[in-house]
């Protein structure tokens, strides 16, 4: 059985449930998503500027100690945060922009990227990835990458310029979901045992990896970092007992170059202490 | 726009070289803005569809690939299927929910003859005349439920 949702309407009792046959319920609940989709992008960059990590402290009430004592210990630590946008793409967005702003300092990394995205496309075509919509994905991707390699975007305005153009933004965010995708699929005899019992890996990854604004979990992370090889450090911010953050590296043990906060839902990155000058 | 004009150039040359089985483009249809086509498909051979023409209509937004296209079965002969209205609209979760920019034209119709080469019964969806009665115009508003993918 399936259909659309107002159907389940046709069983209710319109007078009891103030049910109006003359609205449209799904396209007045589609409008009110859009409105606050809207009002969200309207008052939040898809990657915002850097802003002193103190302002988290007047985030949360006063009395609220586990917070308050977490956020203290970040701050001995970090002392910078970068908002992105909260649309689902938080993490592969805040992921890629660290690591774009890390690529320009460091002229060997990025030439490392540059052939281990070219190897990523002619992997995605031989998973059975439709040629045509990968050459034109990876060909965005690479236009923002050599942007880098000819100094044409060598500094963090350029770079958020880069990051807050919608078109070539999201190109940026659908490569980086298609290669964690890819990756899941080439190792899914490891990684299918992290999954639901009866879901595929591959439908999972049509399902919650390839699609634009699908949240990520640590399965996408630990693919992520996995198959560019570069390692991100994620501090969780949340009600979990203690007075320190929780925090994670991916993969494992590694050094990483990008550095994240996690609240319940959303990623921001974090600016270390000793980078500053 | 560039971006999406770009794209939508690429795929229609693509579906042109190499149109899926059955499917071909209807050249007239495709307007210098590229944001409206129209497709011609024919039932596959060894359905319950063999011989039966259709034509499905693609329009873009400006966002597209990243939102995806709004497609609906137009013309004198809407498929008899469970999950094709018979106003035309298709219920199908890469339409809305689970696009992706990887996803193109191409693969819309490959998944909507294979829709159809898998029934294996003719009958319109069960809530057919309550949706077609309230729907909006736009297949995009409606909260589609996807339960089952066996069809």
């Amino acid at each position: 059985m399936e259909g659309p949702s107002n159907a389940e309407s046709s069983s209710k009792d319109p007078v009891k449930d103030g049910w109006n046959p003359d609205i449209n319920q799904d396209e007045a609940i589609i409008a009110q998503q859009r409105q606050i989709e809207k009002d969200i992008a309207d008052s939040i960059k898809l990657v915002g500027d850097k802003m002193d990590l103190s302002f988290l402290l007047s985030e949360y009430p006063d009395e609220d100690d586990v917070y308050k004592n977490k956020i203290k210990s970040l701050l001995k630590k970090y002392h910078l945060l970068r908002r992105t946008r909260p649309d689902g793409n938080c993490f592969f967005r805040g992921f890629t922009f660290a690591y774009f702003e890390y690529l320009i300092t460091d002229a060997q990394e990025l030439d490392r990227f540059i052939d281990v995205s070219n190897k990523i496309k002619d992997d995605l075509i031989a998973l059975g990835f439709p040629s045509f919509t990968i050459e034109d994905i990876h060909e965005n991707f690479m236009n923002a990458l050599n942007s880098l390699k000819t100094k044409e975007v060598s500094n963090e305005e350029q770079l958020l310029n880069l990051f807050n153009e919608q078109g070539t933004s999201d190109y940026l965010v659908v490569f980086m979901r298609l290669l964690t995708s890819g990756y899941l699929q080439k190792n899914q005899e490891f990684y299918s045992s992290f999954l639901d019992s009866g879901l595929t890996m591959k439908n999972f990854c049509s399902h919650e990896v390839e699609p634009l604004n699908k949240e990520s979990d640590h399965i996408h992370i630990i693919a992520l970092t996995s198959a560019i090889g570069v390692g991100v450090c994620i501090n969780y911010l949340d009600r979990a007992q203690g007075d320190q953050v929780t925090v994670h590296y991916f993969p494992d043990n590694c050094d990483p170059k990008i550095y994240l906060l996690y609240r319940p839902g959303h990623y921001d990155i974090l600016y270390l202490r000793k980078d500053d000058v | 726009m560039a971006s999406m004009q770009k794209r939508l150039q690429r795929e229609l040359k693509s579906i042109q070289t190499e149109p899926p089985p059955g499917v071909s483009i209807n050249q007239n249809s495709v307007g210098s803005s590229l944001t409206q086509w129209i497709v011609d498909m024919e039932g596959a051979s060894g359905t319950l569809y063999e011989g039966e023409k259709f034509q499905l209509q693609f329009k873009f937004s400006s966002k597209y690939p990243f939102d995806s296209p709004e497609v609906t079965f137009i013309g004198p002969n809407i498929p008899i299927h469970p999950h094709v209205y018979s106003n035309g609209h298709i219920c199908l979760s890469i339409l809305t929910e689970d696009w992706s920019p990887a996803l193109s034209v191409q693969s819309v119709c490959l998944s909507i003859v294979s829709m159809l080469s898998s029934c294996t019964e003719k009958k319109r969806p069960p809530d057919n005349s309550l949706y077609v009665k309230t729907c909006s115009k736009n297949p995009k508003k409606t909260k589609w439920w996807y339960h089952d993918e066996k069809v």
